[in-house]
């Protein structure tokens, strides 16, 4: 589930729960102008679909910002 | 001089004088009478009930084989037919309060008066909303006649068909089930009293019981990526342009489905989102950003995953009661299922 | 600061010249009051009517009820900051109030024209919905106004909220020379460092996010709409008006911000029960989880900063507001804040929960019963022999049905009694 107020589906129990951008635009950021928008968008999902092959025992909280930060310092090592 | 009620009673292993540990694994048995604690709770009832027969379960039979504990619970209380169905009390024993709250459950779906008693925390209460009576007991059964006490007073009237009143002035757990009902005394200050009492350290009770939600076993990952059909739901409230289906934009009662099976991308064109709880400019110019139907067609052709379920579930999530999204989730999820869709995205606004 | 408080009480309104107040009788001088209204080239048509407790009357559609108040002596103005008016700091001198009567603010203006947000709220003075809610006994002066459709719509807004602001001028003037039959001084003192020092944290509406705009109409502080962190207010200043303006529902008019009675209460037992320390206004509808947070954290931290052991929490919007403020309890919870939360219900179909965030730190809830009047099986309104307003009132859920005002009509959605002005409440089974 994808959500920009995420706390609320984790407390709530979905197991699953993605990090939106923002309640009027989930998947993406217009501000971002649309080379930007479309990769932060496309990141969104890439991490929802990674949601869905990991197991998870419980509510979970996947944070598309955090994967990014993770694949940048794994490029620089 | 009313007649005794017939009751059953329900025990575990421990409280039915089968044996401890070891015996948890014992299957559904049933005596004549009442055996172990059985013999305070006919002395809590006195003259108001008798204790026919004691029905006793293992705790592990109940919690590990609970299907074929229900059928022979169940098959039981057919042939006993029990004026009221008293189960424990389970005290603090989280295994025990859950085998209570399924025969009380049991003996529930069948029209059957049932109650149990535990500790508030015990994990039985929260399986038991809303169809089962629980009176709340201490952790131990030092606390056995006390227990049995508040158990019994409520088990006659129910065993005799009366309707019980709020769960703060019958003295068992809140249900979850609320009612209008008029305090007498105004709204604001209730609220500086119980602040005040709260501030002091006093007692106060909340006039709206915080219910744990319900748990729900995650689903097993996806195994294999590149083979997955994937199915999108948005509660964006995503509408075809002009809303030509009469879709509501709160307080929905039903969701629209919409075949995507030629679209590479939802436009602007022939879409908008129409939903009273956020801004749906930005959506109107690309609704993908509630349904991400290109992203996921991108990745169909680059191989990252096999297909996009045809059919795609959109309504507006605002002022939806509870009972509806449940219902409409479990028809959404029966059609995902039966069409082997491999992984559901949805979408929330 | 400290603040007279003058009250004349109002029993009659008639209309008569010149405008003038006595021993309970409120004159209007209808032509010199809409002449006022007039000077605003943005009004295109303006007219006033009475609508008193007990007729066969319903007005329609209600955009605000304004008590009328002026300042006669201090700083600033009544109302400041609304629709232009002065942002000078009120809340000391004097202000002299007209208690038992609204201004009605009656107008097709909607409140922004992004969706989702519709004017709603009729009134009855007489039945079961005049009985439900506070201005059944009011004796109301209705402004019914319509102002230049050129106009885009935040200016429409604004021109007819501050029309009705005029009214509120015009009428409340007729106590500027006057003694008052009934005189209160609002001040925080020193009291006994004993009392337990209670916080009013107030979470407001902005239309912010559902309009995509910072100017759109709404309550207003000082005249601002838009979100904003925790504000402070002393609550003399909202005495003077400083929070007012309308948000959708029946309780939220600017009638019932200053009548509040949870501030009048914690203002009345001051240094009698407790330490009243002033109002946070927090305000709502922020759409990332951050930024909710985030005002959560900033509001207990200013809080506790405040002195605060206490915080009694309101609210008056719905939906994923809800978070703001449950976390904001948690927050101060956690900050050893101890809170009560005082709220409305959401639909309880099949034992659902009635609250969206079920935080464990939310453990003292009062509750108003039901918000919504479905739920609250509230019955068909009335027909009438008079309507003020539209004689039309569109109803169902996609709004394109046309049916009388003078009804038989459903009720309008939302109930709400944010402040705690009733005793309706639910019960657990």
């Amino acid at each position: 589930m994808v959500s920009a107020i995420y706390n609320l589906a984790l407390t709530t129990g979905a197991n699953r729960v993605i990090r939106g951008a923002r309640i009027e635009h989930v998947c993406g950021d217009p501000n971002l102008g649309p080379d930007k928008d479309y990769a932060f968008g496309m990141h969104i999902v890439r991490t929802a679909l990674d949601a869905m092959c990991t197991a998870v025992t419980g509510p979970t909280l996947f944070d598309p910002l955090e994967q990014a930060a993770a694949l940048e310092v794994a490029h620089a090592t | 001089m009313q007649e005794p009620l017939r009751v059953v009673h329900y025990v575990n292993q421990f409280f039915g004088g089968i044996g401890g540990e070891e015996a948890a694994n014992a299957e559904v048995s049933v005596v004549a009478g009442a055996v172990g604690s059985g013999r305070a709770l006919q002395q809590a009832l006195g003259d108001l009930g008798t204790v026919v027969n004691t029905i006793i379960c293992g705790d592990n039979y109940a919690n590990d084989r609970f299907e074929e504990a229900r059928v022979a619970i169940e098959t039981q209380l057919r042939s006993l037919q029990p004026e009221i169905l008293i189960a424990g009390p389970a005290f603090g024993s989280g295994r025990y309060g859950a085998s209570c709250t399924q025969a009380c459950k049991i003996a529930a779906e069948m029209g059957l008066a049932a109650l149990t008693g535990m500790h508030p925390e015990n994990p039985g209460v929260t399986r038991a909303l809303p169809d089962v009576y629980i009176v709340p007991t201490g952790e131990t059964s030092a606390e056995m006649q006390q227990a049995l006490a508040g158990m019994t007073r409520l088990a006659v009237k129910l065993g005799r068909g009366e309707t019980l009143g709020p769960a703060a002035h019958e003295g068992y757990l809140p249900r979850g089930i609320r009612r209008l009902y008029d305090r007498q005394e105004l709204g604001y200050k209730r609220a500086l009293s119980m602040l005040v009492r709260k501030l002091k350290g006093e007692p106060f009770v909340t006039e709206v019981p915080i219910h744990e939600p319900e748990r729900v076993l995650p689903a097993k990952p996806m195994a294999d990526l590149a083979g997955a059909k994937i199915a999108i739901v948005t509660t964006g409230g995503l509408v075809r342009k002009g809303n030509p289906d009469r879709q509501v934009a709160a307080n929905a009662t039903r969701y629209y489905r919409h075949s995507v099976l030629e679209l590479r991308s939802l436009s602007g064109s022939d879409w908008e989102a129409y939903h009273a709880g956020y801004f749906n400019h930005i959506v109107n110019s690309n609704p993908n950003y509630i349904l991400p139907l290109n992203f996921l067609r991108d990745l169909q052709d680059a191989g990252v995953i096999d297909d996009v379920y045809e059919w795609i579930y959109a309504l507006p999530g605002v002022s939806t009661p509870v009972a509806i999204s449940q219902q409409m989730g479990q028809t959404i999820a029966k059609d995902l299922q039966d069409a082997q869709v491999t992984g559901c995205l949805l979408v929330s606004t | 600061m400290r603040l007279e408080m003058g009250t004349f009480p109002v029993e009659h309104i008639s209309f008569a010249s010149p405008t003038r107040y006595a021993d309970g009788h409120l004159y209007v001088d209808k032509a010199r009051v809409i002449a006022a209204v007039r000077q605003d080239p943005r009004i295109a048509s303006a007219d006033l009517d009475l609508a008193l407790p007990g007729e066969s009357v319903r007005i329609w559609p209600v955009r605000d009820v304004i008590e009328p108040r002026i300042k006669v002596d201090g700083p600033g103005v009544i109302y400041p900051g609304a629709c232009g008016r002065s942002i000078t700091t009120v809340g000391a001198g004097r202000t002299h109030r007209l208690s038992g009567m609204g201004i009605v603010e009656v107008s097709s203006v909607n409140w922004h024209d992004a969706g989702g947000d519709y004017v709603e709220i009729c009134l009855d003075m007489t039945g079961h919905w005049a009985e439900m809610l506070p201005y059944g006994k009011l004796n109301n002066l209705c402004l019914v106004v319509e102002p230049d459709p050129g106009l885009g719509n935040e200016a429409q807004n604004d021109a007819v909220h501050k029309a009705a602001l005029v009214v509120n001028d015009q009428v409340a003037a007729a106590t500027k020379e006057l003694t008052p039959p009934q005189l209160e001084v609002y001040e925080l003192t020193d009291v006994d460092p004993a009392l337990p020092k209670i916080i009013y944290i107030w979470c407001v509406h902005s239309p912010q996010a559902m309009s995509g705009s910072p100017t759109a109409f709404c309550t207003m502080t000082y005249g601002l709409t838009q979100l904003t962190p925790p504000w402070f207010l002393h609550p003399n200043e909202i005495l003077d008006g400083a929070l007012s303006g309308p948000y959708r529902t029946a309780f939220a008019m600017s009638w019932t911000v200053v009548n509040n009675p949870v501030m009048m209460e914690l203002y009345h037992r001051h240094g009698v029960d407790w330490n009243f320390l002033g109002v946070i206004t927090l305000r709502t509808e922020w759409t990332t989880q951050h930024e909710k947070q985030l005002m959560a954290n900033q509001t207990a931290k200013l809080s506790k900063h405040l002195g605060a052991q206490g915080a009694i929490v309101t609210w008056d919007a719905g939906g994923n507001e809800f978070i703001e403020v449950v976390r904001t309890i948690q927050a101060c919870e956690q900050r050893g804040i101890k809170t009560v939360f005082l709220t409305s219900e959401d639909d309880a179909t099949e034992a659902a929960p009635t609250m969206l965030e079920p935080l464990p730190e939310a453990d003292a809830i009062v509750s108003t019963s039901f918000f919504k009047t479905h739920t609250l099986e509230v019955a068909t309104l009335p027909p009438v022999d008079r309507v003020i307003g539209a004689t039309q009132k569109a109803i169902g859920p996609l709004r394109d049905e046309l049916v009388p005002t003078a009804g038989p009509l459903p009720p309008p959605p939302r109930f709400d009694d944010h402040y705690g002005f009733g005793s309706l409440s639910c019960i657990e089974y």
